[in-house]
């Protein structure tokens, strides 16, 4: 052991220097926030990425993240270029980036929605009308920085029933995802949640879902969502008119296993403009400042 | 070494002296004279102050003493060399002394090689002593008093974890390591056989200090009594 | 001894009337059942990128260590200044998770991040218990040496060939502390066995999740084979040479998040919604902030924790005194001590965040699961260490007859002692734990500086991070002052704890 100590740190200070001397690669990546289906986000992306590369002419990477904080905080050091951000990412990303813009969204983000779904032992119906009876329950959201599992959800709360969630509900949880939110209302752990409709579809048809335990209980107004950010510096590095060209190529994606890793029927234009009610929104609950 | 010095005379002396230890004062008006060629023993019940009294003394001229430590305060982990080789520390440089840690030099070795003979070690010179047994560590603390050089060697209790035979081997070596030898012991035996001049120590002060042969039964049950 | 022990108790049962407690059980049983499933039938054919993981894990955890152990040992050299003390006991009272996400903006998500997020903290524990280990060593060999050595050859000699062989021991026994730092850091993002564990868990694919953990506790009894002191260098190497060492390190990354990011936030709010970056001084608006966040915040963060530690660690003291005689040959054959071990090495190993999300399945939501999870995974630690130490009790032929005789008047009096040591050491990790346990929805402090990070207000989290150091800081004095009262010490046995026993 004693004598295993000289090559530690010989070899501490060589890899320091190999550290410091690494020049940052001009690679193109881009990121997703991790928000379904994290098990295969490196298969669902990295065929994006090769559709990309191919389509762009450049070498394009996909970055994995953890957690929705993780792809903000990305994008906002340029450690990747582009992003497939949650409506509230997307705008937290945009605000701390100057310059950048959302160049596409799916064809369902125009007119996105959140469910709330109850433990069947609330008693809790579907119904048009927004179910008083939730005051007083357990209630979970899905991450922290989801617009549908958080934000939304909680702005129409706040909305119909006038007062935050924590004075609302005997216990306010975060499960992490949509997916968590569902297994953790089917079982009772808790008595509300607030999903992600497309999750939620989606859970249902894989038969994940057990519909004599779980049901939803009300449909929020619609509202913009996911998006495709470019960071504004990306003309300058690779060329003049490299975001139109990506926001063209993401616009022309018509292969039906690619759109699945979304998943969306296709992309359609987008801009900044349209994601200024989440920034109200974010706002009036005190998430952006 | 005080080579000004001629046999017989006063190395260390200490006059109507009061001594201190943490706080409390355990050895009262104390005069004592110990001169060159002296074989001093020092006894008494437990709690009598000989350890406190054999440190003041070494105090007095620290440079010119060599302390024989009881074998716990050698470092297990480290050879025979080293153990004797830390008793000049202060002669060398850190650079030298961490040199000599991790891979002994050629001069060291040699200066330590006929201590090391001296002492019947040569074969556990690069032992670990926490392998070797109890005299032959106590052996190694001689070896480190002799290798530390002086003109004064003080022991503090050397035999006191040995069986007989051991302790017999040892006193030898103790009493022949220096010219003037002060040794702390609890063996009345040991002292009488070792030592010319016996001091006997009782509630901090001295009791006796006679030459061996003036040593009487009585004066030692009246000490233990 | 018994009167501290007895505060403690009383404390945490009034912590448990005041905290938030309930038992809302509903069906947990078709999720356990797959979860069940999951279990009796771990899919090791289909993990993505195990190799990969199972790589990372390791070298993280290796190459933070080195690093950690040298910088560690230098701190401790200098552990009896002030500020050196303080700055330790700073990196690491901040848990490796919040590291990484301080690291993250700087360098990236990539190995150099889960490196720098073990090194940093394990440096201040090292310096901190090396140097504690020094001044407990023996010092009388050091006093024996000639006066006139200088104070380096007094330490090579007198000090260090005395204490080496309880700093390797104790560096080995946290090298599996530093794999399950490594494997956790997977749950936010980096590539360790942890990434792909909480991703399988989190989607419900439980015969994954199982084989992940199933290899995790085999990673870990098999620490004791592979990772001797003497071969240790040559994982190392590899790991050196085969890790990605590929970071995003910027300039203008490091100076965006040191000299805006994390600036107080009506610095920046004129020029944040323009575009501009501005920054302006409103000397006011800064008080206005940091009392803001205190009392909406810190204050309801630190309540919470503070209960939740209390009751937790109380709950790991009762399980570790109830638990320990199991995984000791003075009381059990080898069978029982065996299986014993086996459970410790699970509850250990097992992240507290599925432990968590286990109770809060079967209990609902509250601290309950909370408790749960962390008196569990602690207790299962304190009471490996405590059998261990009681193991190496010398004994008597004619001890007491009878295992609770033998408990109580041969065992407990003797381990008492290390017991207390080791728990207090236990109770700022606790704290530290109860960190990342969100997903309950108790607002203790990990939780406000978890929001506070996902809504990218980066400056709240920092200043939260900041006082939950503080808090840590002072529970780590107030414990160190504790054991110097009662004279007690872990580190006497820690030389005879860890994987390292077999090699020394």
């Amino acid at each position: 052991m004693k004598k295993a100590v000289k090559p530690e740190i010989l070899f501490f200070l060589l890899f320091s220097v190999l550290v410091s001397s690494l020049s940052q690669a001009a690679e193109f990546t881009f990121t997703a926030i991790p928000d379904q289906d994290t098990a295969r986000l490196e298969q669902r992306f990295s065929k994006v990425a090769d559709y990309l590369t191919d389509a762009l002419g450049f070498e394009v990477r996909y970055v994995p993240v953890k957690s929705y904080a993780a792809s903000v905080q990305a994008f906002k050091n340029n450690q990747v270029q582009m992003a497939w951000f949650g409506g509230l990412s997307g705008v937290q990303a945009r605000l701390a980036v100057p310059g950048s813009v959302a160049v596409a969204q799916g064809m369902e983000d125009v007119r996105f929605r959140s469910y709330l779904i109850a433990h069947h032992s609330t008693d809790l119906q579907k119904s048009k009308q927004f179910p008083m009876e939730i005051v007083g329950k357990t209630f979970t959201f899905g991450s922290k920085g989801s617009t549908s599992g958080r934000l939304m959800p909680e702005y129409f709360i706040r909305e119909k029933l006038g007062k935050s969630p924590e004075e609302l509900f005997t216990r306010v949880g975060f499960s992490g995802d949509h997916s968590k939110t569902i297994a953790l209302v089917q079982s009772g752990s808790y008595q509300i949640g607030a999903v992600n409709f497309k999750v939620w579809q989606k859970e249902l048809e894989a038969g994940r879902i057990d519909p004599k335990k779980v049901t939803v209980i009300w449909e929020t107004p619609e509202y913009p969502d996911y998006n495709w950010t470019v960071r504004g510096s990306v003309d300058q590095t690779y060329g003049a008119g490299t975001i139109e060209k990506i926001q063209q190529a993401l616009l022309a994606i018509d292969d039906k296993a690619l759109l699945a890793a979304f998943p969306r029927q296709k992309f359609i234009a987008a801009d900044n403009s349209m994601y200024q009610p989440i920034l109200d929104t974010g706002r009036a609950i005190g998430i952006f400042r | 070494m005080n080579a000004s010095l001629g046999a017989g005379d006063a190395l260390l002396s200490l006059r109507h002296e009061d001594v201190a230890y943490s706080g409390k004062i355990a050895l009262k008006n104390l005069t004592l004279t110990i001169a060159e060629g002296e074989k001093v023993a020092l006894i008494g019940p437990s709690g009598a102050g000989k350890t406190t009294l054999l440190r003041r003394l070494y105090q007095l001229d620290p440079n010119n003493c060599a302390f024989v430590h009881q074998h716990h305060v050698l470092v297990p982990q480290l050879s025979t060399f080293h153990n004797i080789y830390m008793g000049r520390l202060d002669h060398y440089s850190s650079w030298q002394n961490l040199i000599n840690l991790l891979k002994p030099t050629r001069s060291a070795m040699q200066e330590i090689l006929p201590i090391v003979q001296k002492l019947g070690l040569e074969e556990k010179m690069y032992t670990r002593i926490g392998e070797l047994s109890g005299g032959q560590q106590q052996r190694v603390g001689i070896g480190r008093a002799l290798y530390q050089g002086g003109s004064i060697i003080m022991a503090d209790e050397p035999v006191s974890s040995l069986d007989a035979l051991q302790s017999l081997e040892i006193m030898q070596l103790l009493v022949e390591a220096g010219r003037t030898v002060v040794a702390a012991l609890h063996s009345i035996d040991l002292s009488q056989r070792f030592f010319h001049r016996i001091v006997g120590l009782k509630h901090g002060s001295i009791a006796f200090d006679l030459p061996v042969r003036s040593l009487t039964e009585d004066r030692l049950s009246r000490l233990y009594g | 001894m018994l009167r501290t022990s007895l505060y403690f108790l009383a404390i945490a049962c009034a912590a448990f009337f005041l905290a938030d407690i309930s038992v809302t059980t509903l069906d947990p049983w078709q999720e356990f059942a797959r979860m069940g499933r999951g279990l009796l039938t771990p899919d090791f054919f289909n993990l993505p990128d195990f190799g990969q993981a199972l790589f990372n894990t390791v070298s993280f955890a290796l190459v933070g260590l080195t690093i950690a152990v040298v910088l560690g040992a230098l701190l401790s050299l200098f552990f009896e200044s002030t500020p050196v003390r303080l700055f330790c006991s700073f990196i690491r009272a901040i848990h490796e998770l919040f590291w990484a996400f301080i690291f993250m903006p700087i360098v990236g998500l990539n190995s150099v991040c889960g490196i720098l997020a073990i090194a940093i903290p394990y440096s201040g524990i090292f310096a901190k218990v090396y140097a504690e280990i020094r001044q407990e060593s023996d010092q009388r060999p050091a006093e024996a040496l000639p006066p006139a050595s200088t104070r380096f050859s007094r330490f090579c000699y007198g000090t260090l060939p005395l204490i080496f062989g309880h700093l390797k021991d104790y560096t080995s026994y946290r090298f599996e502390c530093a794999l399950r730092s490594s494997a956790i850091l997977g749950f936010i993002g980096l590539p360790t066995l942890g990434y792909h564990l909480e991703t399988a868990f989190r989607e419900g694919l439980y015969s994954e999740a199982a084989a992940l953990l199933y290899s995790f506790y085999l990673l870990i009894i098999s620490i004791r084979i592979w990772a001797r002191a003497k071969f240790i260098v040559i994982p190392l190497l590899i790991s050196c040479l085969f890790i990605s060492w590929e970071t995003s390190f910027s300039l203008v990354g490091l100076s965006r998040f040191f000299l805006y990011d994390i600036l107080p936030w009506p610095m920046r709010a004129e020029g944040f919604y323009v575009g501009t970056g501005e920054l302006v001084l409103v000397p006011l608006e800064l008080g206005k902030w940091f009392w803001d966040i205190v009392v909406s915040q810190a204050l309801p963060g630190i309540w919470n924790t503070m209960l939740l530690t209390q009751i937790a660690l109380v709950a790991t003291a009762l399980f570790t005194l109830a638990t320990f005689a199991f995984a000791s040959r003075r009381f059990f054959s080898a069978r029982v001590t065996g299986c014993t071990y086996l459970l410790f090495v699970v509850l250990r190993t097992t992240p507290e965040y599925i432990l968590a999300y286990i109770f809060l399945q079967l209990w609902g939501p509250s601290m309950l699961p909370a408790i749960a999870a962390l008196f569990l995974h602690n207790g299962a630690i304190l009471a490996y260490l405590t059998a261990n130490n009681v193991n190496a009790l010398e004994s008597t032929f004619d001890a007491a007859q009878g295992r609770f005789n033998r408990y109580l008047y041969e065992v407990l009096p003797r381990c008492y002692g290390h017991f207390l040591a080791f728990l207090f050491y236990r109770w700022e990790v606790i704290m530290r734990e109860s960190a990342i346990l969100g997903i309950l929805g108790i607002t203790t402090l990990g939780f406000y500086i978890d929001s506070a990070i996902s809504r990218d207000h980066l400056d709240t989290a920092l200043l939260l991070i900041c006082i939950t150091a503080g808090i840590n800081m002072s529970i780590d004095s107030f414990s160190q002052v504790i054991r110097k009262r009662l004279h007690i010490s872990g580190h006497v046995a820690s030389r005879i704890i860890g994987p390292g026993e077999s090699g020394s």
